[in-house]
């Protein structure tokens, strides 16, 4: 299995009134290739899910394993590195920095991981191509459309060609036809190899993948096709 | 990431975000041109001070000692007994006459306080005791105070206004209808003296051009221009600063024995005295703007941290965002550090730059003359208003990379 959690809690405030439990003992497999949809309504804690497979936040308590690698208790440089590598990360909010163009915003990612100059213009430039701004890579976020800030922030995502591909709501701030050319875009990354996870409150959107997760106040409650969760 | 990497991160965002790096930069110029302007009056008003005490002449010590006993010559005396001390360089008495100077057809007039001439008593070492050169001619000369003869040296205010551009020398001026031959000129003091135009510059100029105004006569005239009247004052020149107080010590001592204290009276005192007070109240006024320019330099620091803490929220998004696509901790500390110190070097470069200029227009308008301040102070207050912009610019990226990147990410 490429991801692996076992009861997976988040908790905040623990022990007091205010007590939330964002995650209440979630245990799920995800193998490589698959292309999975976490629906669920808002406050449900598919968000909180996300950020922990995504390793940008750590769970209160309970174990993951990625590609066969505990990283529970792994330090703040070593998850730097996972999300580097192994993690590509589109938004609903696209998260773009307005300061740099929308190529240097693609180049980040590369430059973290310590590629050269002269490697990170083909790679930069291939991966705007792929999503169809390369016309735009002196373009910064402000100068854009939503649809195209939000390509952009998929080139980012693919420049380091990661195995996983997670996606929080990313049609969710688009109209239904960018949103369906942002669709289109990762089940094509799917069908090259990319193993996506896409968090979305929208059915439709969920209903064009291979498996789906529902989720509810924490915990998954279905898990399975489109016809097995019954959407 | 290495720091080439760092660097030009640093510098896309220095330039990609011009207004807040303006803004900052505005902070550590303010802070440091302030106090490169502050320190620099503070020494220029120093200089001209000092250029002031030197012109009174140094090391000198005063003396006054009169005795109404009949035939008890104080001023042979102490003259004698003064240029057997070890310490003592020079000694002259210091008297004064109130008369008319006149040449041919010239009369002098004296009742202007800034073009008044002072006509002085002096013995051969006056113009050592009081800082005086021969320009042309010579001094008057012992045998010139003991046969009384009639001669005299010019200030070189006086010899100018009397003689245009005459040689005096060998000329006869008249001290009301007396005749006196003019035997030699001083050097002006006040010429290449460096305090400038500015108002205190002139003030100090004036006061030193005054001793220019001046004609020395051999004191043993007073015979003749004050009814016979002793001399009471005397200057006495140490040869060096340490000597002052010993030689002080001797004329007390010799004053006491020569001069009864029912018969007389005398008193020792070093001018040195007064100018260490007035030196004191420079260092307080020193210390004064000092404290202004510390104050300015803190505003200039609380400005760089308030457009930090500003533009905090917006970076900590940003941080969020390259910690979630990979960066590390120290990649985003260094880089913060690389473009905080840039911002603040190039501020820290301009800083020092307005604040040469605003010391070449101060100076030039207070002093005239130009008194930078010293490599120590100027690199000393770049230095810490640096430090200060690093510090606080460092502030956003050590508190937000140490976040999780997904409250990072929370920030709005």
């Amino acid at each position: 299995m490429l991801i692996e959690i076992k009861d997976i809690y988040k908790i905040y405030n623990e022990g007091k009134e205010s007590e939330v439990r964002a995650l209440n003992g979630v245990s799920l497999s995800i193998g490589r290739g698959e292309f999975v949809a976490i629906i669920g309504a808002s406050g449900s804690g598919k968000s909180t899910l996300m950020n922990i497979l995504g390793c940008l936040d750590i769970p209160t308590y309970g174990d993951y394993s990625l590609d066969g690698q505990d990283v529970t208790d792994r330090t703040d440089r070593q998850l730097a590195h996972i999300r580097n590598k192994e993690i590509g990360f589109i938004f609903q909010g696209y998260n773009l920095i307005p300061a740099l163009t929308a190529y240097e915003n693609v180049e980040l990612p590369l430059i973290y991981q310590g590629v050269s100059i002269l490697k990170r213009r083909d790679i930069v430039m291939e991966a705007l191509e792929k999503v169809g701004m390369a016309d735009r890579w002196k373009h910064k976020p402000a100068e854009m459309s939503g649809g195209q800030q939000q390509r952009v922030a998929i080139a980012r995502a693919i420049a380091t060609h990661p195995p996983i591909i997670m996606a929080d709501e990313p049609t969710g701030a688009l109209d239904s036809k960018t949103g369906k050319h942002v669709l289109e875009i990762l089940h094509e990354l799917n069908d090259e190899g990319a193993t996506i996870i896409l968090i979305t409150h929208d059915n439709s959107i969920a209903a064009t993948a291979k498996r789906i997760v529902r989720i509810s106040d924490g915990c998954i409650v279905a898990d399975g096709s489109r016809e097995e969760v019954g959407l | 990431m290495n720091i080439g990497q760092s660097l030009k991160m640093a510098t896309k965002s220095i330039f990609s975000n011009v207004g807040r790096s303006i803004l900052t930069m505005l902070g550590v110029i303010i802070g440091l041109a302030a106090v490169i302007i502050l320190v620099s009056y503070a020494q220029g008003q120093n200089i001209a001070m000092q250029a002031y005490y030197d012109s009174m002449g140094t090391n000198t010590i005063n003396v006054s000692a009169y005795t109404w006993r009949s035939g008890t010559d104080i001023t042979q005396m102490l003259y004698d007994y003064c240029l057997g001390l070890d310490g003592v360089a020079g000694v002259t008495p210091n008297g004064q006459v109130n008369v008319t100077i006149s040449y041919e057809s010239k009369t002098l007039s004296n009742n202007d306080w800034n073009t008044m001439t002072t006509v002085y008593l002096g013995s051969d070492q006056y113009g050592k005791c009081n800082d005086f050169t021969i320009a042309k001619g010579r001094e008057l000369s012992y045998l010139d105070c003991k046969r009384l003869n009639k001669v005299c040296v010019l200030g070189s205010a006086t010899a100018d206004e009397l003689f245009s551009f005459a040689d005096p020398i060998g000329k006869t001026i008249t001290l009301n209808g007396t005749p006196f031959l003019v035997v030699g000129v001083y050097q002006s003091k006040a010429a290449g003296l460096n305090t400038g135009t500015g108002d205190d510059g002139q003030w100090i100029k004036d006061e030193i051009k005054r001793k220019d105004r001046m004609v020395l006569i051999p004191y043993t005239m007073t015979r003749y221009f004050n009814n016979n009247e002793s001399i009471s004052d005397y200057v006495v020149r140490a040869k060096t600063k340490d000597d002052i107080k010993d030689v002080m010590a001797n004329l007390r001592s010799y004053l006491s024995t020569i001069i009864s204290q029912d018969s007389g009276w005398s008193d020792v005192s070093a001018p040195s005295d007064w100018q260490d007070s007035q030196n004191e109240a420079t260092a307080m006024q020193q210390r004064f703007l000092g404290g202004i320019a510390a104050i300015s330099l803190l505003v200039g620091g609380i400005g760089i941290m308030n457009i930090m803490l500003v533009t905090v929220t917006e970076r900590t998004r940003e941080i969020g965002i390259r910690k979630a696509i990979g960066a590390e901790r120290r990649s985003i500390i260094i880089q913060f550090l690389i473009e905080a110190a840039m911002i603040c070097g190039i501020g820290g470069i301009f800083g020092i730059i307005v604040g040469y200029i605003g010391t070449l227009i101060v100076c030039k308008l207070s002093f005239g003359a130009i008194m930078f301040p010293s490599v120590g102070i100027t690199f000393g207050a770049a230095a810490i208003s640096i430090i200060l912009g690093i510090i606080f610019g460092m502030y956003p990226a050590i508190k937000a990379s140490g976040l999780q990147p997904v409250v990072a990410l929370r920030a709005e």
